[in-house]
């Protein structure tokens, strides 16, 4: 094909597989991505990808545009520009719900449990979509699911959450409806988790325990973590992205990150 | 055990109910009282199971009543035939307006609920060939239904119809009250208290929302095809803003945390436009006036005491859909 | 040809200025309330009703046309201090029947008052008449309609715009706690907005009463056009409802041209191609 028949669109796919070369081992990742909210531009050009078998942190100031992002990757909100690709493939226009049954998992920075229903009302919910996708049955009770009751069961057990079962979220504490968040998540059966600070408003107890509980499913899942608290980030990712206004600052290990100059003048402002 | 004993426990309060009423009220009182509650039930399918709050239902109602009440006059088609195409009809409409207006939702869907229902009001107010317009749809026959092994009953008698309108309502409180359970239902009280987890969740927010805007409609129409049978006219006034008002005053006081709640709504509302036209033809105002009322200083008042005689009467304190235990 | 196109032009502008004026008020209110008022139009029927009754009592119209906008204005501040307001803390359901209700009651108030058979007046003397363009003729009062609604607008617009309770109610719109930190009266905002908005739908109903005449249904047609404005104007935009409103004038008037009988549901069909092409409507944001 000569150069002169390439198109806009040709130049720009061909641009965009050059900066997308590392799609082979990113099973998910953001290209060239810019959000703007009207004249307020949030993400600028970002490019980031997560290798899988991995935990991988995202750190930042506030206002860094790491929620957005999670948003933009999960199609919660619609890029302004730039492309998401998931094992590869552009994902980009799909809807939240279509995103969600191609096995991403998603938990929220403020709760976002259903106060009114049940801990295993809650995780039921996830626990069918896994296993029915798009049906949603009209005639058969809940209650007589009772594989998928057993399954939800055995998600809250694993969180320690079992003797909540019968009770409604909105009677425990903040502490336990984040961890009945992080089991909600799982009992959708993803192969990637993007978990939005899953320890805030946690007490030092319940961080910890959470910290452990990640830790113990990390080889399971591609997990993508936004994080505060340090201890957390330093001990247990693998890989740390640091964002600042909108773009990526910096990518590596927990050590490399820490002695990054480029890191330390967006906290410190050095 | 508890749970198995719940869909037999709406089908016998239905029974009861349906057996009950003519006893203590004039049967055609009773037979309006239960096709006002199927519109009602219907309705709280999507007001209080859902979360949309449609202020266009009688657009619905009146579809069902007029597709009725036209085979009813200008064809020979027999009950069934007559009752299922209204059915058809009113889930058609009520799928296309459907899809316009769940796509949106809060006061947009309101609105849009409300609009629709005016041009449905407006199409059916001009098109006087087919609606009778303005003076409604008069001279609807009631065909005699043909039943396989009972043969053929006269509808004509009052109580003959009383007893279809009853077996419907059974029906349709048992399929409201499963749908209600069912993970269908489930999603639908998700969505309401967090679309966005909903969908992150992998559920198809819309398509639940539709599907729950189609069924309502569906049955809307199966109580005005009734209700078109009753009178043998079809006024214009079933199809206008006033009473997709009134059917949403039904649902909230009669309570829209159980399936037969907004029956008590319907028959609340029938009592006092009963009452209230007594003492003036212009009754309309009357209940508007306790309408506003009601809502200023009885605002939950209402709804409390009736919420606790229902929970003594049900048994149905909020219980978790899923119960823990191997004993199901 | 060109000359009934041309008329129906002038007239749909006409008419739409009016929608535009309903739906602006209908906006703001829904701007400080979050709730689409289903009294709205009743509101937009009273305003005729009154105007007749002043012009039937022998008042100069522009008295008569002040009325139309202050008895509603007045109602409105009651309505919302007696019963909305009371309501706030109350499930929304319960403010939607409210309104509902009032609606009913007003309706119903009008057809004792008036009975439900239309009334008409004619415009005032020095309204009468219109002026010769050749190609077709412009009817005095359009000009006068047009002109009114366009003052009123922009009048508001100022206000809203440019002076200190402007701001607050825009603040008291976009942001409602904050206004309140910042020890602004919200309360008293949300009557004096609700006032407002109903006023100039009362005001329009004064402006229709010789284009159209005045009768019982005029307040659930209007509040349907009203909510379809919002909708093609875009929600979040209190100005694209006046281009909208223009916009549907036009559509259901130049329509009558070609079909006569589809006029109206015209602007329910606009209504679903703004929504099926762009949902946000024309000036709304996603």
């Amino acid at each position: 094909m000569s150069e002169v028949a390439m198109g806009d669109a040709a130049m720009t796919n061909l641009a965009m597989q050059q900066v997308a070369t590392p799609s082979a081992t990113h099973l998910l990742e953001a290209v060239g991505v810019t959000k703007k909210f009207g004249a307020n531009v949030v993400i600028e050009n970002l490019s980031i990808g997560f290798a899988p078998g991995m935990l991988h942190s995202i750190l930042g100031p506030n206002g860094a545009g790491k929620t957005t992002l999670f948003n933009l990757l999960t199609r919660d909100l619609p890029v302004t520009a730039g492309e998401i690709l998931l094992r590869g493939e552009r994902i980009t226009a799909m809807k939240p719900h279509q995103i969600a049954r191609l096995g991403v998992g998603r938990s929220y920075q403020i709760s976002s449990v259903y106060l009114d229903l049940s801990f295993l009302d809650n995780v039921w919910l996830a626990a069918y979509r896994a296993r029915h996708g798009g049906r949603m049955g009209w005639w058969k009770r809940v209650g007589s699911y009772g594989e998928i009751r057993d399954q939800a069961c055995e998600v809250l057990e694993k969180l320690g959450l079992i003797g909540f079962r019968d009770l409604p979220a909105k009677a425990v504490s903040y502490g336990d409806q984040r961890l009945l968040e992080i089991a909600v998540t799982l009992a959708t059966n993803p192969d990637i988790l993007l978990l939005d600070e899953p320890t805030a408003g946690l007490s030092q107890r319940e961080t910890e325990r959470v910290k452990r509980f990640i830790e113990s499913i990390k080889q399971q899942y591609l997990i993508v973590m936004i994080e505060h608290k340090m201890n957390v980030v330093m001990e247990i990712s693998d890989r740390v992205h640091v964002m600042n206004r909108g773009t990526l600052i910096a990518s590596g290990t927990a050590a490399e990150i820490s002695r990054d100059e480029a890191v330390h003048r967006a906290y410190f402002g050095l | 055990m508890l749970r198995t004993q719940s869909t037999v426990l709406i089908a016998a309060s239905t029974v009861i109910i349906a057996a009950l009423a003519p006893l203590v009220m004039p049967i055609n009182i009773a037979t309006e009282i239960l096709i006002f509650g199927i519109f009602a039930m219907s309705t709280n399918l999507l007001i209080g199971v859902s979360g949309l709050y449609s202020f266009g239902q009688a657009a619905f109602f009146g579809v069902g009543g007029y597709v009725a009440g036209y085979c009813f006059v200008h064809t020979n088609l027999p009950l069934s035939a007559g009752l299922v195409l209204a059915m058809l009809g009113s889930a058609l409409v009520a799928g296309l307006v459907g899809a316009f207006s769940i796509r949106r939702t809060g006061i947009y869907f309101m609105m849009l609920t409300f609009a629709f229902n005016q041009m449905i009001y407006y199409l059916a107010y001009s098109w006087r060939a087919v609606t009778g317009g303005e003076d409604g749809m008069g001279g609807i026959r009631r065909p005699a239904l043909d039943m396989p092994l009972v043969g053929n009953i006269d509808l004509g008698n009052h109580l003959n119809f009383y007893m279809l309108a009853a077996a419907l309502f059974v029906a349709s409180s048992i399929l409201l009250f499963r749908l209600a359970r069912s993970p269908l239902g489930l999603v639908l009280d998700a969505a309401k208290q967090n679309p966005r987890r909903t969908a992150s969740l992998g559920f198809s927010v819309y398509r639940a929302q539709w599907i729950a805007f189609v069924v309502a409609g569906a049955i809307a129409g199966l109580a005005g095809a009734l209700f078109a049978l009753l009178y043998r006219i079809m006024p214009i006034d079933a199809i206008s803003w006033t009473s997709s008002g009134n059917v949403v005053f039904m649902v909230v006081i009669g309570g829209m945390s159980s399936v037969l709640g907004p029956v008590l709504g319907a028959a609340i509302f029938i009592w006092l436009q009963g009452f209230f036209s007594l003492i003036w033809a212009r009754w309309p105002l009357l209940f508007g006036v306790f309408i506003i009322l009601v809502v200023l200083f009885l605002r939950g008042g209402v709804a409390e005491l009736f919420d606790r005689a229902r929970q003594a009467f049900t048994r149905k304190t909020p219980t978790p859909a899923v119960q823990g235990g191997s004993h199901e | 040809m060109t000359s009934l196109i041309a008329a129906q032009l002038i007239n749909g502008v006409a008419i739409g200025m009016l929608y535009a004026l309903t739906a602006f008020g209908l906006s703001i209110i829904k701007g400080l309330l979050n709730v689409p008022n289903f009294a709205h139009g009743a509101f937009f029927a009273v305003g005729a009703y009154v105007c007749y009754a002043a012009d039937r009592a022998g008042m100069p119209f522009a008295v008569s046309l002040l009325l139309a906008f202050l008895v509603p204005a007045v109602l409105g501040v009651l309505v919302e201090r007696l019963g909305v307001s009371r309501l706030m803390n109350s499930p929304y359901l319960y403010q939607l029947l409210f309104l509902f209700g009032t609606a009913l009651v007003m309706e119903q108030l009008i057809i004792i008052i008036w009975g439900s058979v239309g009334l008409s007046m004619s415009p005032p003397a020095f309204l009468e008449g219109a002026f010769d363009l050749g190609f077709t003729y412009l009817p005095r009062y359009l000009v006068f309609n047009g002109c009114m609604a366009a003052l009123t607008i922009m009048a508001v617009y100022l206000l809203i715009e440019r002076t200190r309770i402007g701001s607050q109610i825009r603040a008291g719109i976009d942001k409602r706690e904050m206004a309140q930190c910042l020890g602004i009266d919200v309360g008293r905002l949300i009557t004096a907005g609700f006032g407002l908005g109903s006023g100039l739908a009362g005001l329009s109903g004064g402006l229709v009463l010789p284009l159209l005449g005045a009768n019982a249904t005029m307040g659930a047609d209007m509040m349907a056009i009203a909510f379809v404005v919002l909708v093609i104007g875009g929600l979040g935009s209190i100005y694209g409802a006046i281009a909208a409103g223009i916009l549907v004038g036009v559509i259901q008037s130049v329509s009558t041209v070609f079909v006569p009988a589809a006029s109206t549901v015209l602007i329910y069909v606009a209504m679903i191609v703004t929504l099926t092409i762009r949902p946000q409507g024309l000036f709304g944001e996603r």
